[in-house]
């Protein structure tokens, strides 16, 4: 019961404080909408460059095409031999009629016929083996021993791209995270100074609960709860600003980093945990901090 | 009055004390020195006036009663606990058996004469079903029931002051610490409420009041610790406010 009453008590003087000091507290709680924006929009790119590169690091393989009318023992055998290698996860062997159709097949998904030109047409496909690889890390070497071979005519890789994104992806990550430490600790700042304002406004108060014989606990909770409030109603505007413009985000999210998890509902659970938990933590770290200093102070 | 405030036995046995301090000295971090072997007992149910000019260390001995600060030298002890060796977390519970008033009242300027004294109790998790029964009761004893729902800028300063001494009371303290009650009322009113205090004395509870009211002091003949530059110049049984022999 004692402990249910320092609940309702604290809850009580939270949201009185919260009100007694809506300037502050309101001008606080955009401050934590900002830096949750901001953390929201770094989460939504970062999610789907790391989703993009997952893709891609799925589609890393290489393709060798191979020198034309090769023999089956011959070229059977180099499969064997491109198999054996580390980090080689499959080989798959494209004939040119295959490669053909699926050629065709990309034209006709971009709603355009493929023109060969009649039957003097010079267009040459390449039979070809695709590797697909374990570890992508694993490119160079299969691709440098697959160059040694006669067989191969060339080796085509997708490395370039991988290494491009991933360089994109640290340097949007790296940019974003100092971004948001800055904006975070302006929001702990904030909430720290909204904070000891109340305190301060509330000194008379404060004594007298002292001088009452009022707990410690009594004392300090009602304002951390008050930081966590300015934190919590700022995740919840964060929260249903994103879920607002979700419906237009998501195709795009999908389209422009080939990022399928966006489709579903598990993310947008997700990015709200993340914000109502940060949110909810500047919101408490801040007000702790500056209450615990005003308390050290007094006896 | 007797359900609102437990009669204590009065003895006059050293260990019925409830303050007592040993070779108590106080210098502050730029030199001052505030207190200077300071040794004195207060018994149970006593009526004390802390007398001295202005700068004497009234204040600082208040205050090391109620632990807001710690003596640089000696001992204090309060209701039978140690205050050297008390933890910060066991001073709510100290300060629970002291109440206190202050010269200026100290009363909430948003909160009404209940809420005043509500909030007493409300800070240190009284359950509601005792604080609608304990506050009326208070307001009952300082005679200001019918002003319950009044700010204090709505009252006069005797009133506000009986406010602060029914807050005061709302744990039903062992000691009452009067800092300057008097300071700001006019001598009528210093008169009526100095009768409630010694009616609260009365009943047990030991009151000790600092003071500068020369007439008070003088006609209550009660015990007087007098204080000067920081040392205890007079301790007196039934005195005056300055020594007449």
């Amino acid at each position: 019961m004692t402990f249910l009453r320092f609940i309702g008590f604290t809850v009580v003087r939270a949201w009185q404080g919260f009100w007694r000091n809506a300037m502050m507290s309101l001008a606080a709680t955009a401050t934590v909408v900002l830096m949750l924006v901001l953390l929201a929009a770094l989460f939504i790119v970062i999610t789907g460059l790391n989703s993009g590169l997952e893709f891609i690091e799925s589609k890393v393989a290489l393709t060798a095409e191979l020198t034309d009318d090769l023999p089956d023992g011959v070229r059977d055998r180099l499969i064997a031999d491109v198999e054996a290698l580390p980090g080689v996860a499959s080989v798959e062997y494209v004939s040119p009629a295959q490669a053909m159709q699926r050629l065709q097949a990309s034209y006709r998904e971009l709603g355009q016929e493929l023109e060969l030109g009649g039957s003097d047409s010079s267009i040459q496909i390449f039979a070809s083996i695709e590797i697909n690889l374990t570890d992508p890390n694993a490119s160079g070497e299969v691709g440098a021993s697959l160059d040694e071979r006669d067989e191969v005519e060339r080796v085509l890789t997708k490395q370039a791209e991988y290494d491009t994104l991933l360089g994109i992806i640290n340097v949007i990550r790296t940019v974003g995270i100092v971004g948001l430490a800055l904006v975070g600790l302006t929001v702990l700042f904030m909430i720290i100074n909204t904070i000891r304002i109340a305190v301060y406004s509330r000194a008379n108060e404060i004594e007298i609960m002292r001088l009452v014989g009022a707990s410690d606990s009594f004392i300090r909770w009602p304002f951390i709860l008050e930081g966590v409030l300015v934190g919590l109603v700022g995740a919840v505007i964060t929260i249903i600003g994103v879920a607002a413009v979700w419906e237009p985000i998501q195709p795009a999210m999908v389209a422009i980093f080939q990022m399928p998890t966006a489709v579903s509902d598990r993310f947008l659970a997700t990015l709200s945990i993340l914000l109502l938990g940060v949110g909810l933590g500047v919101g408490a770290i801040g007000s702790w901090i500056s209450v615990r200093s005003y308390l050290a102070a007094a006896r | 009055m007797t359900a609102l405030l437990r009669r204590r036995t009065r003895t006059d046995v050293p260990d019925a004390s409830v303050i007592r301090m040993v070779d108590v000295g106080m210098t502050y971090p730029n030199g001052k020195v505030a207190l200077a072997d300071v040794n004195v007992e207060i018994g149970r149910g006593d009526f004390v006036f802390l007398v001295g000019p202005s700068g004497a260390g009234k204040s600082t001995f208040i205050r090391l009663l109620i632990r807001e600060q710690v003596p640089t030298t000696g001992r204090v002890q309060v209701a039978a606990g140690d205050l050297e060796h008390m933890r910060r977390g066991q001073v709510p519970a100290l300060r629970r058996r002291i109440g206190i008033v202050f010269q200026d009242f100290r009363l909430l300027p948003n909160k009404t004469v209940w809420e005043n004294v509500a909030f007493a109790l409300d800070v240190t998790g009284t359950p509601g079903t005792t604080v609608r029964r304990r506050v009326p009761q208070l307001l009952n004893l300082v005679g200001l029931h019918e002003h319950a729902h009044h700010l204090p800028t709505q009252l006069s300063g005797g009133e506000q002051q009986r406010t602060a001494i029914a807050r005061a009371l709302v744990h039903d303290p062992a000691i009452l610490i009067a800092d300057e009650p008097t300071g700001n009322l006019d001598p009528v009113t210093s008169w009526e409420l100095i009768q409630l205090l010694i009616q609260i004395n009365e009943l047990g509870t030991t009151v000790l009041m600092a003071t500068h009211n020369q007439e008070i002091v003088n006609a209550m003949r009660r015990r007087v610790l007098a204080l000067e530059a920081g040392h205890l110049v007079r301790d007196e049984a039934a005195a005056a406010y300055e020594r007449e022999y």
